[in-house]
């Protein structure tokens, strides 16, 4: 257990620790390039170089162990002569084309560079001259010249994505990054490197020229492309997500995303349904949100709860999942409840989970505490029945299934997007998606998550919970919710798994179910406008 | 505290009767009447269409986006002057050009004229002197606002080759 | 003359006069105030309607007439929701109709001498009451200003019209009284009667200097123009009284406002300028004691009218040169300085004639 000093701060730490995660705890920041929590260290960028008593010559704090009485200086003097010096030299070959590079904004050389040196160029002559816009791979772009040579895209190919694709060639001015012969940068987590890339030499092929970073506004979200449910940043511009980043979930993805989650936004942006519809006299008319609604009311009542099949979808948020679960064990208990969501595909032993849907884990726990039995969507049979309430359009139909659902009197269909469904809609509710929604999933591990509202949704699009609850009201549910705290506070008091949870303890990181601590003063009734569950009808 | 005390002139007699004063006004309307009317004219209205004013040369007018040497458009769509437009009246929507030297350029570059406040900041926010003010020309009157929506090409209408030479030292 | 003949001559000179004369200087009067205050304001006034071509020189003055009428013509014409609909629609009528009254007993050329029998041809109807009637009928217009303020039900409109009520009255005595010195020099209120007594005298500006400049300020007030425009003050009530009108409506409220001035210049004219009298050149008369109608007759109806076009010119001129007074500086003016005066100068006039005879 060394103990040592960081700028007059005394610590003491587990053997091992190296400098720079000594000062990160006593909350010092030390400024790195190709220093990555999630790699290998290589020490290769001299950027955090600082000022020992163990050594003449200052010692990259990434690197160098934690000794008993070390004496550590990352502000003085000598240090901020080197910093300025290392970032003269990285800055020799950069073209310094911030205008036109897509990193400028969120770059780490401009970071530094404004913050340790400041200091104009003192080079005449002509800046070494290497490939720009090279195409790596699919996905992925190079611009050589602003390529500061940190390795941290070698290494992440190397260790994290398990495909050296990445090197280094030739030496001195003259090396850059390559891939191997004959190779691609084409493996399944590649978009990750234009992620940890410092500068704005490895860009993103999707993304590349689409906006300026600093026009961004972001959200937290979940990616559910997969039941990993990897923690991510919503980047939203003029309104409109133009791309997904990992956000740093050390519960669930680290830092890391796939590629085919992170390019995932684009398939949510066209074809969106956004009004409601209802048969009025056998023909379909455009409806506002309150008629539609109790259009579907009256079919619902009309039919009675004994002819109804209901398609449930585990893309539900855990609150969607709540209300609609009381839907069905309330007023429409009787029911025949289906459960779709998209088949399985892909997966790997790193973050791709066969299942592609986001919360099945929560769905499934919630409607197992609430008590709603429900088969899968294969077994589907419409016998006896006249109506079909169908959450959800993405539940990879087939043509048989939807000609059963097509024999039925009614379909109210709960969708966002333009789908059959859609065309075979009675009653056409439409819904929000993950990132219009506030609420949250449960991961494959059963961790539970926050979605953050990101994207303002049209005023007609509601949640599928929105919807569950309303029907529910006006069938006689007797319970009503103003806000998805709400929901959510009711689902972790009669959930097991959620209790103790709620969205502050959440936090970024999410918690695992059953880890909640029990509140220490059970909360009586946690439904703003309602008995919570066992005091309903 | 800074209340200043204004002495009040005492009015002579013939201020204080009214008419003699109110004669001298007349004089004095009658003169400059007389004189536009019959002498030489000392009219300040210009005859706007027929006759235009010159602008001094820092007028801010109309933007203008400037070319390069082989008359392709100078913005390398870096989005820095709808950055630093407090009225945020530029879009742009930048594209590859597939060049080597300069990759990017605006597929479209937009300016709202009746958002823009003519601050002059696209100006100087510009690191490649593509977008000017200097065109000395007014946002004409349309009937829709749409056309008041300028696009690349009328802002290349007037657009001459830039006096700066791209990219800067040691390139 | 039978009664017959005089309606016949009465209507022909109604049409000659009013329709001929006082209308057409009233129209072109609107376009010359404008080119009249552009040039003492360094502008160039109206000058785009060219309706025969830049080479003609009356083409922009024509054609900004002809312009503004069919402007005022084809506007929508709107009435108030909440008005009083048969007042706002009768008001306009009202303010025009005395305006032109006042024509009727206005000379524009020579008559009868005093105490001769014969037709006067330059003159509607020679009463015997003369100017009294023109005082009557002045006194009327505020009718048409006070009724379409009050039909517009508009709170601009009301308070142009109480404006214009109590500036007309206050200005109508001052109007009245600073003239009886007048009557009292050349001994008879009929205008033929007064213009010929000028010219075996003096002019009435020479016997009568205060009052003229006391009849002119009155009289401005009257015709509420500026310095006296607070009944129809823009920057105050948008256009007083009539606020709410538009179309040929509002044209005929500022038409009765132009008769009325050119009426008031007519009128002083008569009563200080000595009317159709040539300085210095007598009118002939025929053995009967009438006058004898020749070129001299035509000399002295234009003489007649290039002394009313000069008081209307220094009307106008008084209008741009000066700025509004306050409400209650012109109360005071009017009650307080105007009519003291104006006894007072009835008194002096009194006591000199006592004095002289």
């Amino acid at each position: 257990m060394p103990t040592m000093t960081i700028d007059g701060q005394e610590i003491t730490v587990d053997r091992g620790t190296t400098v720079l995660q000594a000062a990160t705890q006593l909350g010092i920041d030390i400024p790195t390039f190709c220093y990555h929590p999630g790699l290998t260290i290589v020490a290769n960028c001299r950027m955090c170089l600082v000022d020992t008593n163990k050594s003449p010559k200052p010692l990259p704090a990434c690197h160098a162990t934690a000794m008993d009485g070390m004496e550590v200086w990352t502000q003085n003097e000598k240090v901020q002569k080197v910093r300025k010096s290392v970032l003269e030299f990285i800055l020799v070959n950069h073209p310094v084309d911030c205008p036109i590079c897509d990193q400028a904004g969120e770059c780490v050389l401009q970071d530094h560079y404004f913050n340790f040196s400041a200091q104009p160029s003192r080079l005449f002559h002509r800046k070494q001259h290497k490939p720009k816009a090279k195409v790596l791979g699919p996905d992925i772009m190079l611009d050589a010249e602003r390529c500061i040579l940190c390795t941290r895209c070698v290494r992440f190919c190397d260790e994290i994505a398990k495909t050296p694709q990445l090197t280094v060639v030739n030496r001195g001015e003259h090396s850059e990054i390559t891939t191997f012969p004959g190779e691609e940068l084409d493996n399944p987590y590649a978009i990750n490197v234009v992620d940890i890339c410092p500068v704005g030499a490895l860009t993103s092929r999707d993304f590349r020229f689409q906006t300026r970073v600093w026009f961004l506004q972001t959200g937290r979200s979940v990616c559910p492309e997969c039941s990993k449910g990897c923690t991510i940043r919503v980047d939203t511009f003029e309104g409109v997500p133009r791309r997904y980043k990992p956000a740093h979930n050390p519960q669930v993805n680290d830092w890391w995303m796939c590629d085919t989650g992170r390019l995932s936004y684009s398939d949510y942006l066209d074809n969106r349904m956004e009004g409601p519809t209802t048969t009025v006299d056998g023909k379909r008319r455009v409806a506002d949100t309150e008629s539609a609604v109790r259009g579907a009311v009256e079919i619902l009542r009309k039919e009675g709860a004994g002819k109804v099949v209901v398609v449930v979808s585990p893309w539900f948020t855990n609150e969607d999942a709540y209300l609609t679960a009381r839907l069905l064990k309330g007023p429409l208990s009787g029911a025949a409840v289906y459960m779709g969501g998209r088949p399985d595909g892909v997966q790997d032993d790193i973050l791709i989970e066969a299942d592609k849907n986001p919360n099945r884990r929560g769905v499934a726990e919630i409607f197992n505490a609430v008590g709603v039995s429900y088969a899968p969507l294969s077994a589907l049979s419409t016998a006896g029945k006249t109506t079909a309430l169908i959450f959800g359009d993405n539940h990879g139909l087939s043509d048989a299934q939807r000609d059963l659902l097509g024999g039925l009197d009614h379909r109210i269909v709960v969708g966002a997007f333009m789908t059959p469904l859609w065309r075979q809609a009675t009653v056409f509710l439409p819904a929000r998606i993950h990132w219009e929604k506030d609420g949250s999933f449960t991961n494959v591990d059963g961790v539970v998550q926050r979605l953050e509202r990101v994207v303002k949704a049209a005023a007609t699009a509601k949640s599928d919970g929105w919807y569950s609850m309303k029907m529910g009201y006006a069938l006689g549910g007797g319970y009503r919710f103003d806000t998805p705290g709400a929901v959510f506070d009711a689902l972790c008091h009669d959930v097991p798994g959620f209790a103790g949870m709620s969205y502050s303890r959440l936090g970024d990181h999410g918690m695992v179910l059953g880890s909640g601590e029990p509140p220490l003063v059970p909360s009586p009734d946690v439904a703003t406008d309602g008995p919570a569950l066992e005091a309903a009808p | 505290m800074a209340t200043v005390q204004v002495e009040r002139r005492e009015l002579t007699l013939a201020e204080k009767l009214y008419i003699p004063e109110v004669v001298r006004g007349l004089v004095v309307t009658t003169r400059q009447m007389l004189k536009n009317a019959f002498g030489k004219k000392d009219v300040a209205t210009i005859q706007y269409p027929e006759v235009k004013k010159v602008y001094p040369d820092r007028f801010r007018g109309r933007h203008r986006l400037t070319t390069r040497e082989d008359g392709t458009v100078r913005c390398v769509a870096c989005m820095l002057c709808s950055t630093a437009c407090p009225a945020k009246c530029i879009h742009i929507v930048a594209g590859d050009r597939g060049g080597a030297d300069v990759e990017k350029y605006p597929i479209s570059f937009e300016i709202d004229l009746l958002v823009c406040v003519y601050c002059g900041f696209c100006e100087e926010a510009c690191p490649c002197d593509a977008i000017r003010m200097d065109s000395g020309r007014h946002p004409l009157p349309s009937f829709s606002r749409d056309k008041q929506r300028i696009h690349k090409v009328q802002l290349l209408e007037d657009g001459v080759r830039s006096i700066a030479r791209q990219g800067g030292e040691g390139t | 003359m039978s009664m017959g003949e005089l309606i016949l001559w009465g209507l022909v000179k109604f049409v000659c006069i009013v329709l001929g004369w006082v209308m057409l200087v009233a129209t072109v009067l609107t376009l010359m105030e404008r080119k009249q205050s552009a040039a003492m304001q360094n502008r160039v006034g109206p000058n785009r309607a060219l309706i025969f071509g830049k080479k003609f020189p009356l083409s922009a003055f024509l054609g900004q007439i002809l312009a503004d009428a069919l402007k005022v013509l084809f506007k929508e014409d709107y009435e108030p929701v909440n008005g009083n609909k048969w007042l706002h629609r009768i008001a306009p009528a009202l303010g025009l109709i005395p305006a032109m009254l006042m024509w009727l007993v206005i000379p524009f050329g020579p008559g009868p001498p005093p105490g001769v029998e014969g037709h006067h041809w330059f003159q509607m109807a020679d009463l015997n009451v003369g100017i009294i009637f023109i005082f009557a009928i002045a006194s009327m217009s505020v009718y048409g200003a006070t009724i379409g303020a009050w039909a517009s039900n508009s709170a601009f409109s009301l308070l142009g019209g109480l404006r214009t009520a109590a500036q007309m009255i206050s200005y109508e005595v001052t109007l009245g009284l600073s003239l009886v010195g007048i009557f009292m020099i050349y001994g008879s209120v009929q205008l033929n009667d007064i213009i010929w007594a000028q010219g075996d005298m003096a002019w009435g500006i020479v016997t009568q200097p205060l009052a003229f400049v006391l009849f002119m300020v009155a009289a401005v007030a009257e015709t509420k123009r500026a310095p006296f425009d607070l009944p129809e003050a823009e920057s105050e009530l948008a256009a007083g009284y009539f606020t709410e009108y538009s179309s040929m409506r509002f044209a005929v409220f500022s038409l009765g406002e132009f008769i009325g001035i050119v009426a008031v210049a007519a009128i002083a004219a008569c009563v200080f300028l000595g009317g159709w009298q040539i300085p210095w050149v007598e009118t002939p008369l025929l053995a009967d004691g009438t006058v004898d109608y020749g070129w001299l007759t035509v000399a002295q109806v234009a003489i007649f009218l290039v002394k009313m076009v000069f008081i209307i010119w220094l009307q106008m001129q008084i209008r741009w040169t000066l700025p509004r007074f306050r409400y209650d500086q012109l109360m005071k003016l009017g009650w307080v300085y105007l009519l003291p005066l104006a006894i007072f100068n009835l008194v002096i006039t009194a006591l000199v004639m006592y004095v002289l005879r």
